[in-house]
């Protein structure tokens, strides 16, 4: 018995989503229509994906020499931020910050040594921060895998990623059809999609039904009852702006967020073009200010800019009746740190462990609503942090409690579903000014003597590390070459 | 008025109430991880008031507990009596005759980014002859042979993937922990507290003062009173959180019996459900732990008494003790400068052993979230509370579900167990399993997702589907895979020595205790 699964969306959320389905679930008899509605994307969207991309690409069969051939991407070891205020620039990275000391976490101790005098900061003992300081890449090997994790993602210019992403749908069977226009039929005593209807044409009949339209939400938007917890109040920027710059001689193995108390810009490298995001407020800022404001801040000429609203929300059921929301049409989030292309991943990972095995899906259902709805809000929990460090924005009460856990004795209080790894809360506490009044007290029996050789191995081995290490340029031309 | 020993040396003084299991892995805990010249550490216990038992079997994490004191195992085996721990074996739980042992361990391997249990039910469903989900356990299989051997710690290898706990006899680890922490430097004062006395702003107990009229002042004071929870309920008055409606069992009787000539030692705890209650067995080197927990909503004392007696392996040392409870927890264990440890922060019965793992998690929480001097930060006091909180509330569902899952029909209080309402919590998770066999995993906190596996299909939960990747698999490949695990199981625990004759070699009990 076939199930048929029709995707309505478009551009990344839209191919990936179709691709992943049809590559798990083919064996199994599932076959997958992609209705595809006309594109949102400009040639400045970038996507900064997270490390764990890499996973799903590998499930797909997709080489990273070939993605990043195809896209003309790079590579990235985390986001270089200048807060606002002109306080110091820190590293925000995609690796693990130093390593055990005396058997010990690593980060009570350098609280402490910092106290006393230490001059180090944070990022030094990072070889992920370092390596990307220095334009190298950090690969991970046998050594670096017992200091700690060294992670990157990639840059990947979005028209390109989303083109290879359908190239590789249709190659592994999925249907397309493409619309401008969606009509959503259902049925009228249970409520649920028997059909969508695009350009007035035949319906196109189907099991399952998903939603990957953007924050449109063609599908899901249309159920009645289908609501919404916005998240504005932690968000206090209303407006994006995308443009292109010229690409750097050399690129930067890392995304550079440019802060000041009421904007700001990112820098996204890649190899043909730098793709930059600006954020701001529409009734401060007209978008030709805000491009001007960007450009001055990038330091770069900007080209092909496009302007359009955010608004942060939370769709409440992610998962109603027979159709599923994946990516914005989900939940819109804040561009900081360009987490879209994660919450589809996301959500397609979850939506696979979850694939509906009956007739009636509740129980899934519910489980893929709690567990998203738990990822989604840890995500804008990482993302609220900068706005209410950086610019006094209100914090949600589960970043409030984080906050205030890390000031009273510099720990990240323990939370399920969390994608961003402790040392990475760390550092964005750390590098916005948190400060944190005291440390773990069982450290204290540490003898000084013991603590300073600690670091001074971790930033020994860093150092040398760095040095091992092919630069980005290097790296990426000699894959160039592989792929060809 | 007599000052306490050592009072003002300018030391942050922690004082901890009780003397149990809760007194001491608390001092002992603190003592290791405390540096000695900033903490002081007092402990007030009175031999006149008697420890409540019931932790006697435990999980396998005390022995990171155990580990980071740096005890000796052997030795602590040795000086508790103690025996090695592979699972709880639940009998009659489902339906009378029925039995399952929840395992510490893992049920197969998965394949492919699929879990073990979607490959078997897939198997079963495509009409191969599979055996039943627990044969796919070491940890079951060894418990069933009655064998033991230390894990191994190669990951290639099946003996990798068990691990133990331990049943011991926990006044006597309260009183191996009491000497362990005596020696670095914990006080210990015996007696009883007469009076409590709060502090200036009256929020913070400031001092306590025993019935020998001696004062000991303190900036913390740990409540390990047990369920009176002197301080903290007492002096307080900190609400507690009642959960009878699920948990109805407030009694039981404990009593110990001898090991019959010539019966094999278990390595399993035992709980059997009756038609009051249920009973555990615990089996000790030098006796069997027993107990009876019932409501006394439903079943009197003395139906309690006779149903225990009437089921023990050997003959009682002594007459059955009585215990009262009620299952549920403080609303704020770290309140002020007060926080509870053990009974006195939430009870739990011991159906899956994890009393004394409540207690290690709320150590461990506390030495992270230590005050320095100063005045108390509620800030620590949030975060204890959001952890404690957690702990109980994912105990507390797992528990509930062996008794949600029951199908003694007929039975009024398991007719009354099985009707009852659930947690919405719980609910998903069961209507989950039962949808597709996907069973709960989250990353802090008891239990494992094996562990809700064992239970779920322990208890007679039956899943109407599975993952439907498990399908693309080819099933001649994933039933060999399976039959390999299976035989690998078998030769494993074939190498493996008698529970007993391996106790015997590696931690006897002291002679006196033989004698």
């Amino acid at each position: 018995m076939t199930m048929q699964v029709v995707i309505v969306g478009r551009d990344t959320a839209l191919w990936l989503t179709a691709a992943a389905l049809r590559q798990a679930l083919a064996p199994a008899g599932v076959a997958v229509t992609a209705v595809e509605l006309p594109s949102r994307l400009s040639p400045a969207s970038v996507h900064a994906a997270l490390p764990a991309l890499e996973a799903l690409h590998a499930k797909l069969g997709l080489d990273e020499a070939a993605v990043l051939g195809a896209t003309r991407g790079s590579f990235t070891l985390g986001f270089n931020i200048a807060p606002p205020g002109g306080g110091a620039p820190f590293f925000l990275a995609h690796g693990a910050y130093g390593a055990p000391i005396e058997g010990g976490d690593f980060f009570p101790y350098w609280l402490k040594a910092r106290r006393f005098g230490l001059d180090a900061a944070l990022e030094d003992f990072s070889a992920t921060a370092m390596a990307a300081r220095h334009g190298r890449m950090m690969l991970p090997d046998a050594e670096t895998e017992a200091f700690g994790r060294t992670d990157y993602g990639y840059h990947l210019p979005a028209i390109a990623y989303a083109a290879m992403l359908k190239r590789l749908a249709l190659r592994l069977g999925v249907t397309m059809r493409q619309a401008v226009t969606i009509a959503v039929e259902r049925d009228p005593i249970q409520g649920s999609i028997c059909g969508v209807r695009s350009d007035g044409g035949d319906p196109i009949t189907g099991d399952l039904f998903i939603d990957a339209s953007g924050a449109e939400a063609v599908l899901i938007g249309d159920a009645p009852g289908v609501g919404c917890e916005d998240w504005r109040s932690y968000f206090p920027l209303d407006r994006r702006l995308v443009a292109q710059a010229p690409r750097f001689a050399s690129l930067p193995v890392y995304a550079e967020v440019r802060a000041d108390a009421r904007s700001w810009t990112a820098l996204h490298a890649a190899q043909d073009a730098t793709h930059v995001v600006h954020c701001y407020t529409g009734n401060e800022e007209s978008d030709e200010a805000a491009l001007a404001a960007a450009a001055r801040r990038a330091g770069l000429p900007l080209d092909g800019a496009v302007a359009t609203p955010t608004a942060p929300a939370r769709r409440l059921d992610g998962w109603s009746g027979n159709c599923v929301a994946i990516g914005a049409a989900a939940c819109a989030f804040d561009p900081l740190f360009e987490v879209d292309l994660h919450a589809v991943q996301l959500g397609i990972v979850h939506l696979l462990s979850l694939f509906p095995v009956g007739e009636d899906a509740a129980a899934e259902r519910a489980e893929y609503n709690r567990i998203t709805t738990s990822l989604f809000e840890r995500i804008r929990d990482f993302q609220a942090a900068f706005y209410a460090l950086a610019m006094a924005s209100q914090a949600p009460k589960t970043l409030a409690h984080r906050i205030a856990a890390f000031r009273a004795r510099g720990i990240i209080a323990p939370m399920e579903d969390d994608s961003f790894p402790v040392d990475q809360w760390r550092a964005l506490f750390t590098g916005l000014g948190l400060p944190a009044e005291s440390w773990p007290p069982a450290i204290d029996d540490t003898p000084p003597e013991a603590i300073k050789q600690g670091l001074r191995r971790i930033l020994g081995f860093v150092k040398r590390k760095v040095l091992e290490q092919p630069t980005h340029d290097a790296y990426l031309a000699d894959l160039g070459g592989k792929a060809a | 008025m007599i000052e306490a020993e050592g009072a003002g040396d300018g030391r942050y003084h922690v004082v901890i109430l009780g003397g149990g299991t809760a007194g001491w892995m608390t001092a002992a805990g603190l003592a290791r991880r405390l540096p000695r010249d900033a903490y002081r550490i007092t402990l007030i216990e009175s031999d006149a008031i008697g420890t409540v038992g019931v932790g006697e079997a435990t999980l396998p994490h005390i022995k990171q507990f155990n580990d980071m004191l740096g005890l000796d195992e052997a030795k602590f085996m040795a000086a508790t009596r103690a025996t090695f721990k592979l699972g709880i074996e639940f009998c009659d739980w489902d339906r009378p005759g029925d039995r399952y042992i929840h395992p510490f361990g893992a049920f197969g391997e998965p394949w492919g980014g699929v879990q073990f249990q979607h490959h078997w039910r897939r198997l079963g469903a495509a009409g191969r002859e599979v055996a039943p989900f627990q044969a796919y356990s070491y940890a079951v299989a060894a418990a069933r042979a009655e064998v033991f051997e230390l894990p191994s710690e190669d990951p290639a290898s099946i003996r990798s993937t068990y691990s133990y706990a331990y049943h011991f006899d926990s006044s006597r680890y309260a009183a191996f922990l009491r000497d362990w922490a005596k020696a670095r430097g914990v006080t210990r004062i015996e007696g009883k507290v007469a009076a409590v006395e709060r502090g200036g702003d009256s929020a913070a107990i400031a001092a306590l003062t025993m019935q020998s009229g001696t004062r000991i002042a303190g900036d913390l004071f740990v409540d390990c009173s047990g369920f009176r929870s002197l301080l903290l309920g007492g002096e307080l008055g900190v609400g507690w959180e009642d959960w009878r409606h699920w948990l109805p069992c407030d009694r039981a009787l404990a009593v110990a019996c001898e090991h019959p000539d010539g019966q094999a030692l278990t390595p399993y705890t035992r709980a059997t459900a009756r038609r009051g209650g249920w009973q555990w067995r615990i089996p000790l080197q030098h006796r069997i732990g027993n107990g009876y927990i019932f409501p006394s909503e439903f079943t009197s004392e003395d139906e309690a008494h006779d149903a225990l007696l009437a089921q023990l392996d050997g003959a009682p040392c002594g007459a059955p003790r009585l215990l009262r409870f009620m299952p549920g927890r403080r609303t704020s264990a770290w309140t002020g400068n007060c926080v509870a440890i053990g009974l006195a922060s939430g009870f739990l019965e011991p159906l899956e052993s994890t009393s004394i793992f409540l207690i290690q998690a709320a150590v461990t929480d506390l030495i992270d979230l230590m005050p320095r001097p100063g005045a108390p930060d509620p800030r620590l006091a949030d975060e204890f509370n959001r952890l404690n909180a957690m702990h109980h509330d994912r105990v507390r569902d797992f528990l509930i579900l062996h008794y949600v899952a029951n199908r003694r029909e007929g039975e009024p209080l398991w007719d009354h167990l099985r009707t009852m309402p659930v947690p919405d919590s719980l609910a998903h998770k069961i209507a989950l399993f039962r949808a597709r066999g996907t069973a709960p995993d989250y990353q802090f906190g008891l239990f494992s997702r094996d562990s809700w596996l064992a239970v779920l299909y322990g208890q007679g939960v039956v899943p109407a589907g599975h993952d439907p990747v498990a399908d693309t698999f080819d099933v001649d490949l994933v039933d060999a895979r399976c039959a390999d695990f299976h035989d690998r199981i078998a030769s494993g625990v074939a190498l493996m020595r008698p529970h007993r004759a391996f106790i015997e070699s590696y931690c006897p009990a002291d002679e006196e205790v033989a004698a």
